[in-house]
């Protein structure tokens, strides 16, 4: 039997056939490594001592984490500007969510029309590709920089990012289900509240939440890039106004806290759900 | 008849197996010419591209009350002929009449309309899994129903009782809170005829009713159908894989080969010869008895 046989330059027998796609993604570690490694010779040391340099950083390291106090923020001022974070996030989380469950009914192929799915999926794409601060910076102009600017501009990048993640779990659905619904009669509105939803439910709950961790993230950023205030707007002045160390690491410890409390009510939801 | 169901139901319920049922021999002997028909299919022709001709000049009549299966080897067109008649599946040329009305034609309210004269079942159940038992009969009403009513789940106390009375009636009361993935098989079947008859339909179409159910199960549901259009005059129309099954069942057959009839007639008609020309040349293995 003739066995067509892949030979290397040299005439040692292939094991497998690479793809293009394998191929230059090959080629793309081997760029990427190359160019790491030059980085680092390239960049300016003059004036740097290495020694002095690494122990300053751990001196300042040791004051934010192992020394935290609050100086000029108070206990009760640090947890209501939390609170203002939270619902900044909760705020767009929502307001993003709502539009983004109809919006990703026109976009699940197979709940939608192609035309209409295909507008709306590349609508989207150039809205995700665009950052959330550039968003926020955006409407900016009209709002003022401020709170209602983070919110529209956080929001605009939610919906982005959830219609993606909610038409994928409707394109998921087991069409018999929807052709059942169809054979009885219900209408387009009815099989989307009483198969689409049911069924996904879970997904909606779970990418929400996580939509939600994410933008209590940028909140944070925002309080400090765009005036949203909020507990970013107080880490911001500790350390680029003050420099108080000391209070960047406990402003970072309460955020952190924050973070995994949520992370924990998410992994409870998914649970339940 | 409700007040008949509900009586015999009760008392199958004391014996060890409340869900096989004999029927009286006059019963199953009763000839079906007689009864009138409801449905016309003429010259029904559907190409899903120019060359593959999946169905070609269907005619056949559908009555009252009589279980029709259609036989036929996989891709004969068995699923595209029971899609076409409630018009999940266009057809692309053809008539079909059902109540004087050529239902080919018809669009939007008047096509839903349609549809909740038409009860189907599935193969795979097709049961929204996370939502319970009653939910998912309930679902039956939906065509009844405006949007706003569906999309809220709004059913009155009436509907309600009337579905619960179903349940009952396919033994499956017990469970009617849980939710849909925690049935077995011929449970969700069950669910799904419910389903269907919560519709008070003219005609259930089955799409290979039992072809993920083991023998008995599968039993349990051919009798259920047997039952439906004795006791409530339904029409019922089951694709079936199993000639034997199909056979003892129905009150007529349907052959169905590339798409064309090549047999409409009484189960008892039926022969070697026939399934041969229905199945091709290795129709002997398909003989269980």
């Amino acid at each position: 039997m003739d066995i067509q046989l892949d030979r290397t330059n040299d005439g040692k027998i292939k094991i497998n056939r690479p793809t293009r796609g394998q191929k230059s993604l090959k080629w793309i570690l081997i760029a990427t490594a190359i160019f790491t490694v030059a980085g680092f010779f390239m960049m300016d040391y003059s004036g740097l001592v290495l020694s002095q340099a690494i122990a300053d950083t751990l001196n300042n390291l040791y004051q934010m984490f192992l020394q935290p106090e609050l100086s000029q923020v108070g206990f009760g001022t640090a947890m209501s500007q939390v609170v203002v974070t939270l619902s900044l996030a909760f705020l767009s989380t929502i307001l993003g969510a709502v539009i983004s469950l109809f919006l990703a009914f026109g976009t699940a192929v197979n709940l939608s029309k192609p035309w209409l799915s295909t507008l709306i999926k590349g609508v989207i794409t150039i809205a995700r590709a665009v950052p959330t601060v550039l968003w926020v910076l955006i409407f900016a102009i009209a709002a003022g920089l401020g709170s209602i600017a983070a919110v529209i501009g956080m929001m605009f990048h939610s919906v982005a990012y959830l219609v993606k993640a909610y038409s994928e779990a409707f394109e998921e659905i087991d069409e018999g289900k929807i052709e059942a619904l169809r054979a009885t009669g219900s209408s387009y509105w009815q099989i989307l509240f009483q198969v689409v939803i049911p069924e996904t439910k879970s997904y909606l709950i779970s990418w929400t939440f996580l939509r939600f961790e994410i933008n209590f993230g940028v909140a944070v950023a925002m309080g400090a890039a765009a005036g949203a205030g909020g507990i970013g707007y107080e880490l911001f002045m500790s350390s680029t106004f003050y420099y108080d160390m000391n209070e960047v690491g406990m402003i970072t410890i309460i955020i952190l806290i924050v973070a995994i409390i949520l992370e924990l009510i998410a992994n409870r939801l998914k649970i339940k759900a | 008849m409700a007040t008949q169901l509900k009586s015999r139901s009760k008392v199958t319920e004391k014996k060890a197996d409340p869900v096989i049922f004999n029927f009286p021999e006059e019963a199953q002997l009763e000839e079906t010419i007689e009864r009138p028909v409801i449905m016309q299919v003429k010259n029904l022709h559907k190409n899903y591209t120019k060359d593959t001709k999946v169905l070609k000049d269907i005619n056949f009549d559908i009555r009252e009350g009589e279980l029709l299966s259609i036989i036929g080897p996989s891709g004969a067109g068995k699923s595209t002929l029971l899609r076409t008649i409630n018009r999940m599946i266009e057809p692309t040329s053809g008539e079909i009449i059902f109540g004087d009305e050529n239902i080919t034609k018809l669009k939007g309210k008047g096509l839903r309309k349609m549809r909740t004269d038409i009860g189907m079942i599935f193969q795979h159940y097709n049961l929204v899994d996370r939502l319970s038992v009653f939910e998912n009969v309930l679902h039956g009403l939906l065509g009844y129903k405006n949007s706003l009513q569906g999309i809220l789940s709004l059913y009155s106390e009436e509907e309600k009782e009337k579905a619960l009375e179903i349940i009952t009636e396919l033994g499956i009361e017990d469970h009617i809170y849980k939710r849909c993935d925690e049935l077995s098989g011929g449970q969700k079947q069950r669910v799904g005829i419910a389903r269907a008859l919560i519709q008070d339909p003219k005609i259930i179409l089955c799409d290979e009713p039992i072809a993920s159910l083991d023998p008995r199960a599968s039993m349990v549901i051919m009798e259920y159908l047997k039952r439906i259009s004795r006791e409530r005059g339904i029409t019922v129309i089951v694709n079936l894989h199993q000639v034997d099954v199909a056979k003892k069942y129905s009150d007529r057959m349907i052959g169905l080969n590339a798409g064309e009839i090549v047999f409409n007639d009484a189960p008892e008609v039926m022969d070697q010869g026939i399934v041969t020309k229905i199945y091709g040349s290795k129709a002997d293995e398909l003989i269980v008895e």
